[in-house]
């Protein structure tokens, strides 16, 4: 630090530049929180009149019009059990073909590996159509039950190389030990490979977490608007009306949404900052 | 493939046939049948609908209770003969030429400030990763909020004498607009990602090129872009795609594409040609072509960004 600022004016521009613009950017996260928060506890005319300014009082009528308006309890549970029976389906799909990829020395596990990997090129939303073809013709069409299929779909390819690349340190002869003691590939799995698979796991976890609690376009096509069948993400923009939004409510309900992120961040910050930087780097 | 020879090596050499479990145990060694499931999966929900994209490309279907016909190329023929297709190219283009390099470059000097660990760098970090963790509606209706006629924005500007404007309204602001949320939400990751590449420069290199009487600025582009030019690649790539595609959802929940076309983009096309006006040919080839766009662009951005050490 001394020796930094001992530096002339001139060789620390760098320095003042980029602090000065990230200073600025985290004004620019920190101030719509803040608006945002505030507003939620707020009507039109005191949200139009002194945007930045504390309710003057703490009246949850925002939240329960929000609740109500958008039947965002419903949402919720609808998004609470998505985003679980998704979670579940991709750890029982992502940890046996990790398990397989990361044992597999012959040239048909290069193969598979290179076909997820491929995955990360594909636009899945450029076939956003033909997905709600798919979920037509197999009789699942509105219904969060295709949802729950198609999530763990799009999730495999980042789940599958973050564990395989975990499975891959654990050495060979622990699982050779297991197999002489006449232990199925399974009960191998189960009892020796996911107890060394933890943060792995935790990893996959959080980062699929994220983008299925979060997810919009998909609920939103193939769920569709029955308020007994759709998401939050989905509940959420139908506060907004082209005449004479609410914002206060709007805001109310924008809460909700994200709740459980921070929750969830905040609890698990270091994990979590961990998984969204090995998600990308993996990709 | 040296792997594949040392397994194969010892059965050939013993010649003999090995008891039969042993042999069980190779065969699944070689082929992944536990994979089974995940690759069936992933092929019917998400190969599969991509595959049909490109069939679908070159059907005429004119509605969804209708039944499709072969259509050679007329669908791209039509794309590219319409006027709204063009408009949504230049959408699309100046929101990628204009957005994504200005969000790299602000997120490389972010991640270059955060490295030198200055006072707050904690905390810093902490706010980079909030727009990570945000929905696009959850973003798209707290922007709604700021940028309507009585929002946040208008409030700032009104007392600094300034005219409010109805930003997503007016045709001049709208795309400024929508390229503004995806900057916001976008910089933060960017940044964290290529600050996690940063930490790894070696403190050596960094203290010889100041010995070398290198300012800060001088540090950053010509010490720090370089060696991690690699790998903001990749995260240009990243959020490339991510502009291209899921502007799409940004797009739908503040403007439908409007005003006049104005923030109609290629990804969102898609969405309207196929679930708004359900001229399902030319949705899907409109997918081709941001398909071929998205290929190419990360070509380039490769070509762009390769290593060069």
């Amino acid at each position: 630090m001394a020796q930094r600022t001992a530096l002339p004016l001139r060789d620390r521009i760098g320095s003042i530049t980029s602090g000065t613009l990230a200073w600025i950017y985290a004004a620019l996260l920190v101030v719509p929180f803040y608006y945002f928060i505030v507003s939620a506890f707020k009507t039109n005319e005191e949200i139009f009149e002194s945007p930045l300014a504390l309710p003057t009082t703490f009246d949850l009528t925002n939240v329960t019009t929000a609740i109500r308006q958008a039947d965002l309890g419903l949402a919720v549970a609808n998004s609470v059990l998505t985003t679980v029976a998704a979670l579940v389906l991709t750890l029982l799909l992502a940890l046996p073909a990790a398990f397989a990829l990361a044992r597999s020395t012959g040239r048909a596990g290069k193969v598979v590996e290179g076909v997820f990997a491929l995955g990360f090129l594909i636009p899945s939303f450029a076939a956003l159509f033909p997905t709600f073809l798919l979920a037509a013709a197999l009789g699942l069409f509105h219904t969060r039950t295709f949802v729950v299929f198609l999530l763990p779909a799009t999730a495999l390819p980042l789940s599958i190389v973050i564990l395989t690349s975990f499975m891959r340190t654990i050495p060979r002869e622990l699982e050779e030990a297991a197999s002489m003691d006449g232990a199925s590939p399974l009960q191998v799995l189960r009892q020796v490979y996911l107890p060394i698979c933890v943060p792995g796991i935790a990893t996959v976890l959080l980062l699929n977490f994220l983008s299925f609690w979060n997810a919009y376009l998909y609920p939103l096509i193939l769920i569709g608007p029955d308020t007994a069948q759709r998401t939050i993400q989905v509940a959420l923009p139908t506060l907004k009306v082209d005449a004479g939004t609410d914002y206060g409510v709007l805001m109310a309900g924008t809460l909700f949404t994200l709740l459980p992120v921070y929750l969830v961040y905040t609890l698990l910050q270091r994990q979590m900052q961990r998984a969204l930087l090995s998600g990308a780097v993996k990709g | 493939m040296t792997a594949l020879l040392d397994t194969d090596g010892p059965r050939t050499a013993v010649g003999a046939p090995p008891p039969a479990v042993r042999r069980r145990g190779t065969l699944r060694e070689r082929f992944p049948g536990l994979a089974l499931p995940a690759l069936v999966w992933y092929a019917v929900f998400m190969i599969g609908p991509v595959v049909a994209m490109f069939v679908i490309a070159f059907l005429s279907w004119p509605g969804m209770l209708t039944t499709p016909t072969p259509a050679g190329l007329d669908n791209f023929a039509r794309v590219l003969t319409d006027e709204t297709f063009w408009t949504a190219t230049a959408n699309s283009a100046v929101q990628i030429v204009v957005g994504l390099p200005v969000m790299i470059a602000l997120a490389f000097l972010l991640a270059f400030y955060a490295v030198q660990k200055p006072r707050g760098h904690r905390v810093l970090r902490y706010l980079l990763f909030i727009p990570a963790l945000i929905s696009a509606p959850a973003t798209a209706m707290v922007f709604y909020a700021m940028l309507n006629p009585d929002g946040l924005v208008n409030g700032f500007l009104r007392p600094l004498g300034l005219e409010g404007n109805e930003w997503l309204a007016d045709p001049a602001t709208a795309l400024g607009a929508i390229i503004a949320v995806e900057l916001w939400s976008g910089i933060g990751y960017s940044a964290v990602l290529i600050a996690s590449r940063l930490d790894g420069v070696e403190g050596e290199i960094v203290q010889a090129a100041r010995l070398d009487g290198a300012g800060d600025w001088r540090l950053a582009w010509r010490v720090y872009w370089p060696i991690a030019q690699d790998f903001i690649g990749v995260v240009a790539m990243l959020q490339f795609l991510s502009m291209l595609f899921n502007s799409a959802q940004t797009v739908l929940l503040l403007t439908q594409g409007g005003p006049e076309n104005a923030t109609t983009t290629l990804a969102y096309l898609i969405y309207r040609k196929a679930f708004v006006e359900t001229d399902l040919g030319y949705s899907q080839a409109v997918g081709v072509v941001l398909f071929v766009i998205g290929l190419a662009g990360m070509w380039a951005i490769r070509r762009l960004l390769r290593a060069t050490h």
